[in-house]
């Protein structure tokens, strides 16, 4: 039998466990409720439910730009200049430490409990990994390549479009992975602590009625909202990194990704 | 050895490819000391020799090289290239080959070696036709759409020295190309190195680790002493032409790297 169809049969056997244990009364409902009681209580409400979502992905939405975009930009100027890198880095890998989510009650105070203060949060949890991970890809680039490109008369701006870029996509490609995922972590975790709307606070909700069908429903968009973004970024690497088996790059990226990545080749 | 024609219409025929070394030096300053790479180095190489750079580790003659392409700017005397003095990288007179990791990895071969040409914005059409030109010459005519992990170390250094040449520079400087390859890949190398050059008339200046290589290959042997980098032995090569594998175990070719070798042994 294939990894493939085991990983699905394991997928199917959790369902269908899902299923059946709170039907037979092996686990209470309140616990678990079952999967069809789960999507029967998403689909009674499902206007709601299709608020909440849209709130919490709009916050994703902006949060990731954020995130991403912010963390790519800082992450090349620490990458490519000595200085910046020696004054930042010490302090970022310190803060990667520390528990942001402590920040987040601040984040209320002067932003309110809106939208706003769920997006600051989580574009900074994002912002870190997005940022290490581009500055490393830089600084591991070959210099060789470099060398090679100046030695055909690249200008600096030439070497960074056709040579500094593309070398970096993957490891930066990696960086918006956790980075990514740690935004949706942020939004929905924001939104479960304090906040009036979005798919967190509607498990939060439910949670205190003890209303464990509405919970698990909004678990279970979470979840799906994870492997879309995971889909997403898959995809994207299959397109871009083709190259990259045996390459410095690669190398780093396997560290930072863990082997996430499946060589397209 | 073919007669240079039209390979810089620019400059004059006569001179195109010829260099001139004189009295270079390059000191790299460190926090502590200066550090003296390079000393009083002159050398001349005539339009369409093959010159190879030998030397103990950290002789400087990779950095002699780097600097004749303009890589990295001598703290003194001049170097002129087809009778011009060369500042930076001018692709148009110097082809420069690296080591085996220079290809862009996420380039196809053709599209390595269309690089220097899209640089510069020369038409598509145009890139494709010289870019198939040059990987023909180098012997890997129908592997233009491979990328650089699909192919052998070999392969990957012929695309590199179709890179160096799909400008068509007069001179073509070479960084230990085949260092990285096995020991039968660079004999096999060498040949096709040979035969290129034969039949493109360029000057080629190599840098190389290997006495046999050197011996193989050049018309001149230029040895180096360690640092501080100064020309301490300068030998032609009265071997025929073609060389054959036969060569190697002659005692003409056995005289010449003998005395390579007691000179590499003595500063190193």
């Amino acid at each position: 039998m294939s990894a493939k169809t085991l990983r699905y049969l394991i997928v199917i056997g959790l369902i269908a466990l899902w299923e059946l244990l709170p039907r037979t009364g092996l686990i209470p409902e309140l616990f678990l409720p079952s999967l069809s009681s789960t999507l029967m209580a998403g689909w009674t409400d499902a206007g709601e439910y299709g608020h909440a979502l849209a709130v919490t992905l709009y916050e994703v939405v902006v949060s990731m730009a954020f995130a991403c975009g912010g963390g790519i930009l800082l992450g090349a100027i620490v990458g490519s200049l000595p200085r910046p890198r020696v004054l930042i880095m010490p302090m970022v890998s310190s803060l990667y430490a520390v528990p942001l989510v402590i920040l987040y009650p601040v984040f209320t105070v002067w932003l309110g409990i809106g939208s706003e203060s769920k997006i600051a949060f989580a574009s900074i949890y994002g912002f870190l990994p997005t940022m290490l991970a581009t500055a490393a890809g830089i600084q591991t680039i070959d210099p060789q390549l470099l060398l090679a490109a100046r030695s055909m008369g690249a200008t600096l701006s030439q070497r960074l479009v056709r040579v500094i870029i593309p070398a970096a996509i993957p490891t930066v490609l990696s960086g918006l992975r956790v980075g990514g995922a740690l935004v949706i972590v942020g939004v929905v975790v924001s939104e479960m602590l304090i906040s009036s709307a979005g798919i967190g606070y509607l498990i939060s909700r439910y949670r205190t009625i003890l209303d464990s069908p509405h919970v698990f429903a909004g678990v279970l968009l979470v979840l799906f909202l994870a492997i879309a973004f995971n889909a997403v970024i898959r995809w994207i690497e299959r397109k871009a990194a083709i190259w990259q088996t045996g390459t410095r790059a690669g190398e780093a990226n396997d560290e930072i990704a863990s082997g996430a990545m499946q060589p397209a080749t | 050895m073919q007669p240079l024609a039209n390979v810089t219409p620019l400059k004059s025929a006569a001179r195109a490819g010829a260099i001139e070394v004189k009295n270079v030096g390059q000191v790299f300053k460190t926090r502590s000391q200066d550090v003296v790479a390079l000393e009083d180095v002159s050398l001349e190489v005539k339009p369409g020799r093959f010159v190879v750079l030998v030397g103990p580790s950290g002789c400087g003659k990779s950095t002699l090289l780097m600097t004749m392409a303009g890589l990295r700017q001598q703290t003194s005397g001049t170097i002129t290239i087809s009778g011009a003095p060369i500042m930076q990288p001018d692709p148009d007179r110097v082809g420069v080959v690296f080591q085996e990791a220079s290809l862009f990895p996420w380039l196809t071969a053709e599209d390595n070696v269309e690089f220097p040409l899209a640089l510069r914005s020369v038409p598509k059409a145009e890139r494709r036709a010289k870019a198939q030109d040059a990987l023909r010459l180098v012997g890997l005519e129908g592997f233009g759409r491979r990328h650089p992990h699909e192919l052998s170390g070999g392969m990957k250094q012929r695309v590199s020295i179709a890179r160096g040449l799909v400008q068509d520079p007069p001179v073509l400087l070479m960084d230990e190309p085949f260092a990285a390859l096995d020991e039968q890949t660079r004999m096999t190398m060498g040949d096709e190195l040979l035969r290129i050059w034969a039949a493109t008339g360029k000057t080629v200046v190599f840098v190389t680790h290997s006495l046999t290589e050197a011996v193989y290959l050049a018309d001149e042997v230029i040895v180096m002493s360690a640092r501080p980098g100064r020309i301490v032995d300068h030998l032609q090569v009265q071997l025929p032409r073609p060389r054959t594998y036969e060569m190697l175990s002659g005692d003409a070719f056995g005289a010449l790297r003998d005395r390579i070798w007691r000179h590499i042994r003595k500063s190193a």
